[in-house]
């Protein structure tokens, strides 16, 4: 990777970081509110989120290229066994630790130190998953191993 | 009102707008599509020899997860120390003031929900970024279920949680 790419890259996860920490995307308490349909905030922030990044990626899509003319490549998101029941952990986990993946790193800056104790939990779960793929794949349908579920 | 340092929240059209124009700068710019998670894989993937860590994306086109990684890790450092300052805590908000847990309790709690997350975001292939902008904004079927699947069982969780067990009245 070109420095000048790993320095965009960093600077946009750190604008993306401090949008999500300062609009309560990675608050424990913002993200109860949400599920106990108390709070608008967070369905704004993702309904927001999706209704301009459509049209912006069906440009992009149109547009074909990328700012330095390679043609764009949309990762696609494959349907697999493991979509529903993966979705439902996932759920569980967001709303037991109040984070989804990013606002687990965010809320460690942030100085929140329960969030270590998450972060060990999704990387032991992750490696779990990953050891466990051989015998998951025919199990649940899942892809091929070199492949995987998708990127997300 | 948030728990860092008892501020206001954004307009949440605010942060809608910049995690849009993250999702398409990172397209056009990068062309990478926003997702988190595999994040997860990419740190495994620097300890673990197991054959799923050792897939070619991972450590190939995959490495623009680490600055990306590094980038949320530092806005949280950053966004403290501008506005109040940095402080280390184990503040947890509605899970202290309804549940009120344990310190070791506390950690545990994280800790499961943490494994959750990381079994659960693999092996749907994607978490809130994703599936649940970048997936829903391309309008993927995967992604429209799997957004399905993790709104409802999050709203289940918190209201078993919360309402039923926890007590806990608006």
């Amino acid at each position: 990777m070109k420095t000048r790419d790993v320095l965009i890259v960093f600077v946009l996860g750190l604008g993306f970081g401090l949008l999500l920490s300062r609009s309560g995307a990675a608050d424990y308490t913002f993200i109860q509110e949400m599920f106990l349909f108390e709070s608008f905030q967070l369905y704004g922030i993702i309904g927001s989120a999706v209704l301009i990044a459509a049209p912006g990626l069906w440009l992009l899509e149109r547009h074909g290229k990328t700012a330095s003319g390679e043609p764009l490549k949309l990762k696609r998101k494959p349907l697999h066994g493991g979509t529903v029941i993966g979705g439902i952990f996932f759920g569980i986990g967001w709303s037991l630790t109040g984070m989804c993946p990013g606002p687990i790193l965010i809320n460690i800056g942030e100085g929140k130190l329960y969030a270590l104790a998450a972060l060990a939990g999704a990387l032991i779960g992750a490696w779990a998953f990953g050891a466990l793929y051989p015998r998951l794949q025919p199990l649940l349908g899942l892809p091929p191993l070199d492949v995987g579920t998708g990127d997300g | 009102m948030l728990i860092l340092n008892e501020l206001t929240a954004l307009h949440w059209g605010i942060a809608g707008a910049g995690i849009a124009a993250t999702v398409l700068a990172l397209q056009f710019f990068l062309n990478r599509s926003l997702g988190i998670s595999t994040g997860f894989e990419s740190l495994c993937s620097l300890v673990s020899r197991q054959p799923y860590f050792l897939r070619p994306a991972l450590r190939g086109p995959g490495v623009w997860r680490f600055p990306f990684l590094a980038g949320l890790l530092v806005s949280g450092f950053v966004s403290a120390i501008t506005s109040g300052g940095w402080e280390a805590t184990w503040d947890a908000g509605m899970l202290d003031t309804v549940l009120g847990l344990s310190f070791e309790a506390k950690i545990a709690w994280m800790f499961v929900g943490g494994l959750f997350i990381g079994f659960g975001t693999r092996l749907a292939g994607g978490c809130t970024s994703g599936h649940g902008i970048f997936g829903v904004a391309l309008f993927e079927k995967s992604s429209l279920l799997a957004t399905t699947a993790f709104m409802a069982a999050g709203m289940a969780t918190t209201n078993l949680v919360y309402r039923v067990l926890g007590g806990w009245t608006p």
